[in-house]
């Protein structure tokens, strides 16, 4: 083995200080609003539990779902739309939830819709678009059912129509929620079709 | 001395703020978005990283630092990667050695901004040092000596290129260790007084070693069982047992269809575990299985051979466990799966994240010489079940 080392750059050592004090304990911001990172101008890719809104023409992507679902609102007069990839379906009274609330559906359901009211749109001009919650595994007792079954209850809660759904099924999904407002579902075998 | 493994929860946190930092102040320079893939803690012997990165060449920039963390950081590139890299950076080509230098020396100074914030105190980094290195010597000094160590590890990716890349730091133990249990110890003693001292996810500091070793046990054994299975030499290439978010693993398996078997595990600890094989490799090494060549590549008697074959890895898997930790664990059947990588391991991920945000994850790359497959173990373990059996080990 061998390690070559030189010193290219005889600079003085940085500081590195303290900026904001934040403590890693604290509830991050990013994932409030997802965390979710923008990979090219066009593009928002929204990981595990995480959400994200645009009120421009960024192609919203989730990829991977299994038993997780994603859940799409759209206000097409204002051309806002967002996108939640949550995991499991109940995060109230969950301590966590409210460090991460997109990993929950209902948390996460609650969060979107706020995220969207904060971007111009209007809770009330809202339509849903749902994909995933497959039911991949015997083994893990139908949490993708429970999912889909709790997005109804808390989109049905919020009053926002559920316009087209992809769901169940023992199948993974990957979704694209493009400016036209369609979410495009893609499965493993590469079969495709907009909702 | 105690530390609550929830500790190393923290850490990693902090180490993919670190690494979001790294990745932000990497865009400005090049103007390429990066975005962070996957963050890892790991506690690994020198032994493990010493196997695990036989064979690879990197170059990167490492600084010592002193204040706040002692210890030492280093950034690495795979060296097939540095012309990607260097197409990115103003000047190009012509400016290698400096370039790398000044990349590494922003992002770590980004990456170590997150930690000074987290200590409230002040990292000093020495001047950066530009290296080249043949397989482990990529790992800051000392990573190989001593049986137990901490590392974090984040992958940047650059969406637009093909680059990614590590960024490695070792805390000397010694304050680091500290600093953990300064930090969690009052976590550790409310949850060892509330729960009469057995649910608490406080270990032993000297077990954490013991990681390591349940990770390299439990996939020699699955080799070994392949091996006497299918007649073909086995090997384990990669195995490491990493401390990561839940929520990142089906990033980091991948939306690349996978086929393979999943189990459950019941026991101390309990969880789950899931065999994945990229479609080609599944397909090569059911093959290899079958005494005649299948009607299609994954039909139903592929799927057979690799349930069985999924059965014998798990049990070498877990019996490797259990003779590290004493207990006994047993799993279930074998649940075949066939699809989107991150699609097949969502719904464990999602069950374990009903109590647990952070997961150990070991994973493990066994290779068959002669025919071209190669898996992925990943095996998720209920964290307070794993530190009880932990604790249990070091009682004397």
């Amino acid at each position: 083995m061998t390690r070559s080392l030189s010193d290219d750059r005889p600079d003085e050592p940085a500081d590195r200080t303290e900026s904001d004090g934040d403590a890693v304990a604290d509830a991050d911001p990013a994932a409030v609003t997802g965390g979710a990172v923008p990979d090219d101008p066009g593009r928002i890719k929204v990981g595990v539990g995480e959400l994200a809104v645009t009120s421009d023409d960024a192609v919203l992507t989730t990829s991977g779902l299994g038993s997780c679902v994603a859940v799409a609102l759209v206000d097409e007069r204002a051309g806002v739309r967002g996108l939640l990839h949550a995991m499991l379906p109940a995060g109230e009274e969950k301590p966590t939830a409210a460090a991460r609330p997109a990993k929950y559906v209902d948390t996460g359901v609650d969060s979107l819709i706020a995220a969207l009211d904060d971007a111009g749109a209007d809770p009330r001009r809202l339509e849903a678009r749902v994909a995933g919650g497959a039911e991949m595994l015997d083994l893990t007792d139908a949490v993708g059912p429970r999912n889909v079954e709790r997005v109804g209850e808390v989109l049905d809660a919020a009053g926002v129509p559920v316009v087209a759904s992809d769901v169940g099924d023992a199948v993974g999904r990957t979704v694209r929620f493009g400016p036209d407002g369609r979410l495009v579902v893609r499965a493993a075998d590469g079969f495709e079709r907009a909702i | 001395m105690r530390v609550d493994v929830r500790a190393l929860g923290a850490c990693n946190r902090l180490a993919e703020r670190g690494a979001k930092q790294a990745a932000g102040a990497l865009s400005d320079l090049t103007g390429t978005d990066l975005a962070v893939e996957v963050t890892g803690a790991s506690v690994a012997s020198g032994e493990d990283l010493a196997e695990a990165f036989a064979g690879r060449e990197s170059i990167g920039v490492s600084v010592g630092l002193r204040g706040g963390l002692d210890g030492e950081a280093v950034l690495a590139f795979d060296a097939v990667n540095v012309d990607a890299l260097l197409s990115l950076l103003p000047g190009g080509q012509s400016m290698e050695r400096s370039a790398v230098t000044e990349v590494g020396n922003i992002a770590l100074g980004g990456f170590l901004d997150g930690w000074a914030n987290f200590l409230g105190k002040a990292i000093d980094m020495s001047p950066p040092r530009y290296f080249e290195a043949d397989g482990a010597a990529v790992l800051p000094d000392g990573a190989l000596a001593g049986d137990g160590v901490f590392l974090f590890e984040s992958r940047l990716d650059a969406t637009t290129t093909d680059l990614d890349f590590s960024i490695y730091m070792l805390p000397d133990s010694g304050p680091f260790r500290d600093l953990i249990v300064g930090k969690t110890a009052p976590a550790a003693a409310a949850g060892g007084e509330a729960n009469g001292g057995t649910t608490s996810t406080a270990v032993p500091y000297e077990s954490l070693s013991t990681f390591s070793s349940l990770a390299k046990r439990g996939s020699s054994n699955a080799a070994d069982n392949i091996a006497m299975m299918t007649g073909l030499e086995t090997s384990v290439d990669v195995s490491r047992l990493r401390f990561v978010p839940l929520a990142d693993v089906p990033a980091e398996v991948g939306t690349e269809p996978h086929a393979g078997t999943v189990f459950e595990l019941q026991g101390e600890p309990s969880g789950y575990l899931a065999i994945l094989f990229e479609e080609s490799s599944a397909a090569a090494i059911a093959d290899a299985m079958l005494p005649m060549d299948p009607d299609e590549p994954l039909g139903d008697m592929a799927e057979n051979a690799l349930c069985e074959l999924g059965n014998v890895m798990t049990s070498g898997f877990i019996d490797g466990w259990a003779n590290v930790l004493g207990t006994s664990i047993t799993h279930s059947p074998p649940e075949f799966v066939h699809d989107i990588g991150a699609s097949t391991i969502s719904p464990l991920v999602a069950k374990l994240s009903e109590r647990q945000d952070y997961g150990f994850v070991i994973d493990t790359a066994i290779e068959t010489e002669g025919i071209q497959a190669r898996c992925d173990v990943y095996a998720l373990p209920d964290e307070r079940e794993l530190a009880r059996a932990l604790d249990r080990l070091s009682d004397p």
